[in-house]
């Protein structure tokens, strides 16, 4: 016999199923889910109904979105003929937070990762593709992430880019900002000496 | 509990808990270890790019009581393949060479040659050409691990195929001359039966210079990739990738 009644079995293993949660920690926010009010229980209840109900892919870029095309891509004030190539929606966040990058974005979802059985052939590429044929497009800077996948599918698409008059660019990789040379490995260290640029 | 330090070779990494990575190193001193980097996918302080499949390394981790999971405590890069250019190509056989030693090796069984082997192989994947490398290991992987047959000899009569065509089937061990060959086997050319056997006498490095393109030994390789997933029970993942080309 189950040490809680069903309702609430089902709800801990339906939280034990998202990353990172334990059975404790599920145990734990199934009884805080249970003691919240009625109005607080069921905005979560909505709020999960509505991403899944509401989002989808943003059919220029792939962001992840509740309009189509996503604001990015339908933005006035942003530069559409310069394109970040990046792994996943979440690179997004990162990016924006700089404050400094004004163009649009192509999510790929993914990276070649031989491991996993994943090629180009499972990454979104074509309507990046698609968006330079149709000379939409300047320049596009590769930012996945600086890790053997990620370097891998950088060098592929800087292949499949190549065209006469866009420019294709790999974002700087070395140092970090306000870390010490001292600690630094080998191998960022080797990147960063590779990278440096003119003052 | 002792802090043991050991050359690696990093196989895989997979996320562990919020900020931790499991990590499977292949080292010199004890063979295939499972260890935890502590806070390795939120801080890239301690292991930087240390961690990355197939980069050559100075571990130091430490065994914990009654835990079957090392403490991994620091890397050290003494080779790293972000050194050099990753192309798609050269992404599908490291893929393939930590693949192999991921499905081929015991767990904390030291075996040098196998380092010695894949030191060499990482080594040579530096290079532009990379179907030498692979046939190179699979060939020697197959034999280091007992699951070579005898190249020179039929299986079922004993007749010497020095010369004469050779076959082999996906469900069968070794080879076999044309009268004894079954429905759906393939050949083994003679040209493959013999550079396998120059292979087995000579190290890597002698066979570089050479070109070496795909069509080179590909049954070779084929016949090789069949023995090993027929003893492992298992398709290699990248085996497929490596088939499918498209480089």
């Amino acid at each position: 016999m189950s040490r809680f009644a069903e309702p609430m079995v089902r709800l801990i293993d339906e939280l034990k199923k998202l990353p990172g949660i334990g059975g404790k920690t599920a145990q734990r926010l199934a009884f805080h889910i249970l003691r919240t009010n009625d109005d607080d229980a069921e905005a979560l209840a909505a709020a999960v109904r509505d991403v899944k109900a509401n989002l989808r892919l943003c059919s220029i870029c792939n962001n992840i979105t509740d309009i189509d095309p996503c604001v990015y891509c339908i933005s006035a004030t942003r530069n559409q003929r310069l394109v970040c190539v990046v792994e996943e929606p979440t690179n997004i966040a990162a990016i924006e937070k700089t404050q400094h990058f004004n163009g649009v974005y192509h999510v790929l979802h993914g990276s070649i990762s031989p491991l996993h059985g994943i090629g180009p052939e499972q990454l979104r590429i074509s309507n990046l593709l698609r968006r330079v044929d149709d000379g939409q497009v300047d320049e596009v800077i590769l930012a996945t992430n600086p890790t053997v996948e990620g370097e891998a599918t950088a060098t592929y698409l800087s292949g499949q880019l190549r065209r006469a008059g866009l420019r294709v660019t790999r974002i700087a990789m070395g140092i970090p900002v306000g870390s010490d040379i001292e600690y630094a490995d080998e191998i960022t260290m080797l990147k960063s000496i590779e990278g440096r640029r003119e003052l | 509990m002792v802090l043991k330090e050991s050359e690696a070779i990093v196989l895989r990494t997979y996320p562990l808990r919020e900020a931790d990575l499991l990590v499977t190193l292949f080292t010199r001193a004890e063979g295939k270890v499972d260890g935890v980097a502590r806070s390795a996918k939120k801080s890239r302080r301690r292991f930087g790019g240390a961690l990355e499949p197939l980069t050559y390394v100075r571990a130091h981790y430490e065994d914990r009581e009654r835990r079957e999971l090392a403490r991994l405590d620091s890397c050290e890069v003494l080779e790293s393949p972000l050194a050099s250019e990753v192309t798609y190509a050269r992404a599908v056989a490291l893929a393939h060479v930590a693949e192999l030693l991921d499905e081929l090796l015991p767990d904390r069984e030291p075996n040098d040659a196998v380092f010695r082997l894949a030191l060499a192989v990482l080594s040579g994947l530096r290079g532009p050409d990379l179907w030498l490398p692979i046939t190179y290991l699979e060939l020697w992987m197959t034999r280091l691990m007992g699951y070579l047959p005898e190249l020179s000899e039929c299986m079922t009569c004993g007749r010497t195929l020095n010369g004469s065509r050779a076959f082999y089937h996906a469900l069968a061990d070794g080879l076999v001359c044309i009268d004894d060959k079954r429905l759906a086997s393939s050949e083994i050319s003679a040209e493959s039966r013999v550079l396998a056997a120059r292979m087995l006498r000579a190290p890597l490095e002698s066979f570089a210079g050479a070109p070496w393109p795909e069509a080179q030994a590909a049954d070779l390789r084929k016949f090789l990739i069949q023995t090993l997933q027929r003893h492992i029970e298992k398709k290699l993942v990248t085996a497929g990738m490596l088939e499918k080309g498209g480089f």
